[in-house]
């Protein structure tokens, strides 16, 4: 019951997390800053805001933005907070809210490419090359935190994670380095992408939404948000200390979210943004980190 | 005290123009600037620390004979030439439009062909706060084959203004060039007209004049190493140097009552007053500046983040950096042993030594590098100058009514140059070519072989102003 009433403030609390991190941000880089409620107040603009559309682009361009926004809507219902958790519907299952976001990724692209401005395109190009790495990643990744619970169902794999004695195993650590490594690709923060950027040649997610105003943009802005809650609820939830209790669980799962907040600040403020080309190599080598992390689990190495 | 440096006027046929440049070249003579003159004549200024010459010829049947072979400096100046005088040049093809904005791509871009070639069109609208230019990226996927860039959209006839001005107006328009370099540009007029009328600063004039520009290097320095950190989202690098640009334009207040040193200089004179009190305080302030930039710096420097973006990016080989005339701090980071400070007889830089880089690589790592070092040099100059008051100065002789003058300037970018025609107290032409016009076809060179998302840190690096070209 309450698992699944906090799956739906999730819904409205996503904004908070981006809102947090922009002002944590700002703390540690000796800014005012905006106030913790911006996202929400740049939503309630954009949606009252004129639409206007890129003459000439067809339904892929129409539809992204709302069709990413619901991807991601079902990601948040599929992805707990507890070990037990309502189903709305949707299921639990792990591999689902990966197709999911890849398919909000690809929606993107594919409007990139309807519109065929030089900036989106160049950078839903970088995304999809990226892709091939991040999506190897969350696959291991998953499939690292699926081995102990035995299948992707989301609850289980939650409760798997659970308790004291997963951090027996090497591939709960492994998969916890590859873990943060999908937050940072998931959410474009640096050294992947810099969601703060004016720079239309170095963006790799802004990039498609500059042709997008209005209605559209708050979808996916919306959209990124609840992206972040849904990666770091699950880095919390599969891959941190947490209790086996619903309540107990809860909160802890909510204040490591909160932490993992802080820790992307303080990232996005002491890391520069690495060189375009490298960022493959990275993320494919915590790859192989992740994978090194299930065969170890294959073989029952445990410490 | 070091002589009046004499300026020769010589007017040379059209067919000994290409032999005569050269043959000054072969003196040791540098390139200083290539202009239109207010009669419609053609006119090359080369200098070395002993002389100016002045070369000037009339076009034949609106021709002249190209120096881009051995003068590589003069590419953009003479098709600049081209653009507002129609005059041609013998040899220089193609010919390629600067100010001027065809329609059609390819009459202004290099034919760049292959398989998977494709452009990559930027501005001239940008999304950050700066000027109008248009960037004109042809690429392999990432990889940038060359960049075309199209500036000289807001040009604003300030030269053309300056004819027929007095020399106030005409100094209150180049300040107007660029905030940034108003300092520089400024003093390089005054200079121009001072040498046309064969006056000379005495030292008070010349130490005043040279504490303002070693302010205005120094916020400019700091803020360009901070506008680098931003170029990579190194939010941390970006603040604090945005914070010692803050300290180093609130001091120019307090000394100038400008942030932008604005109205400070003036022909022939100096009201510039520092006294004992305001100079003690100064001094702490810039000692203030220049250790928090050191230390900064190696906070930088210590981030392998930050550090491995900077190492190898947007490399301008020496040669390119030769060929092209590139000045400043672009320059001396590729090896190019060049500061117009050395050989100032009109500024108070006795004994100054161009800043040299540990290993000039001509990457962004070492263009930063050698502004950190500048730093430090421009922090122990302006503690000299104010280490006694800074007293109002004046020139002395300038009896000459009707001349040609020029005045040279290093500014935070390079090499500024002035040209000023003086007849009977009016000015009737001018001519300035800054640092950053010297520069940007080197920027353009060292972005061939970088990658795409890699520009915006490359272009921050040589820091280049629009507005200078926008005269």
């Amino acid at each position: 019951m309450l698992s699944g009433a906090v799956m739906l403030i999730a819904i409205l609390a996503a904004p908070l997390l981006t809102g947090l991190i922009q002002r944590q941000k700002a703390f540690f880089q000796g800014r005012p800053g905006a106030p913790i409620l911006q996202p929400y107040r740049d939503l309630r603009r954009l949606w009252h805001k004129q639409v206007v559309d890129v003459s000439g682009a067809g339904i892929a361009y129409v539809v992204a933005p709302a069709a990413s926004a619901a991807a991601l809507l079902a990601v948040l219902l599929i992805v707990p907070v507890a070990g037990t958790a309502p189903d709305f519907g949707v299921g639990h299952d792990a591999l689902v809210v990966v197709g999911l976001l890849a398919l909000a990724r690809c929606l993107i692209a594919l409007s990139a490419w309807d519109t065929t401005s030089g900036f989106g395109l160049m950078a839903a190009g970088r995304e999809l090359t990226f892709a091939v790495a991040g999506e190897f990643l969350l696959a291991l990744v998953v499939l690292t935190a699926a081995l102990p619970a035995g299948g992707t169902d989301l609850p289980a794999m939650w409760l798997g994670a659970a308790g004291s004695g997963i951090w027996a195993h090497p591939a709960h650590w492994c998969g916890l380095l590859g873990m943060l490594m999908v937050v940072l690709v998931e959410t474009g923060r640096q050294p992947i992408d810099n969601p703060d950027t004016h720079l239309e040649l170095t963006m790799i997610h802004e990039g498609p939404l500059l042709e997008y105003a209005g209605r559209d943009l708050a979808y996916l802005q919306w959209s990124v948000a609840a992206r972040h809650w849904a990666v770091l609820a699950l880095t919390a939830g599969l891959f941190l200390p947490h209790p086996a209790g619903v309540v107990a669980g809860i909160v802890v799962v909510l204040a490591w979210m909160l932490v993992l907040t802080a820790v992307l600040a303080v990232v996005e403020t002491t890391v520069a943004k690495m060189r375009l080309l490298r960022v493959p190599h990275l993320v494919g080598g915590v790859g192989l980190v992740a994978l090194v992390g299930v065969v170890s689990w294959i073989f029952g190495v445990a410490a | 005290m070091t002589a009046v440096p004499i300026t020769e006027a010589v007017a040379v046929d059209g067919w000994r123009w290409h032999d005569r440049v050269a043959g000054l070249l072969d003196d040791g003579l540098r390139f200083v600037s290539l202009s239109g003159t207010p009669d419609g004549d053609v006119r090359c200024v080369l200098a070395d620390p002993e002389r100016t010459v002045v070369l000037t010829t009339a076009p034949a049947g609106g021709r002249v004979a190209s120096i881009i072979d051995i003068v590589g400096a003069a590419g953009w100046d003479e098709r600049e030439i081209h653009d507002r005088t129609g005059i041609g040049f013998e040899g220089h093809e193609p010919l390629r439009p600067l100010l001027r904005h065809p329609s059609a791509t390819s009459d202004w871009t290099t034919p760049v062909a292959g398989a998977d070639v494709h452009d990559v069109a930027v501005g001239p609208t940008h999304a950050g706060i700066i000027e109008s230019g248009h960037f004109r990226f042809h690429v392999v996927g990432e990889r940038i084959l060359l960049l075309d860039p199209q500036l000289f959209y807001k040009h604003r006839g300030l030269e053309a203004a300056a004819a027929g001005a007095s020399p106030e107006l005409a100094l209150r328009l180049a300040q107007r060039a660029c905030a940034a370099c108003a300092v520089t540009n400024t003093v390089a007029v005054a200079q121009a007209i001072e040498d046309a009328r064969g006056a000379m600063p005495d030292a008070e004039l010349r130490r005043a004049r040279t504490l303002l520009l070693e302010l205005e290097r120094l916020y400019n320095h700091v803020n360009d190493i901070g506008a680098v950190c931003a170029g990579i989202g190194f939010a941390m690098g970006n603040m604090a140097f945005a914070e010692l640009k803050e300290r180093a334009q609130r001091l120019n207040a307090t000394l100038t009552g400008h942030r932008f040193l604005f109205g400070t200089v003036a022909v022939g004179t100096s009201e510039l007053e520092i006294d004992a009190a305001a100079a003690a305080g100064a001094r702490t302030t810039v000692a203030g500046i220049g250790a928090d930039a050191a230390a900064l710096w190696a906070d930088v420097h210590r981030n392998r983040t930050a550090r491995t973006r900077f190492r190898g990016a947007g490399t301008l080989a020496h040669a390119d950096a030769l060929a092209l005339g590139a000045c400043g701090p672009a320059g001396r980071a590729s090896g190019i042993d060049d500061d117009a400070r050395v050989a100032s007889p009109r500024l108070w830089y006795d004994g100054f030594a161009a800043a040299r880089p540990e290993a000039p690589t001509g990457d962004v790592a070492a263009r930063i590098g050698l502004r950190v070092l500048e730093i430090v040099a421009c922090c122990a100059i302006i503690d000299d100058l104010v280490s006694a008051p800074i007293t109002p100065g004046r020139v002395r002789g300038g009896n000459v009514d009707v001349g040609t003058g020029v005045g040279v300037v290093e500014s935070p970018r390079g090499r500024t140059a002035a040209i000023v025609d003086v007849h009977a107290g009016t000015i009737t032409g001018m001519h300035l070519r800054t640092g950053s016009y010297a520069n940007w076809p080197a920027l353009a060179a060292a972005c061939t072989g970088a990658i795409l998302p890699d520009f915006p840190l490359i272009n921050k690096s040589f820091e280049l102003c629009y507005a200078c070209v926008d005269r």
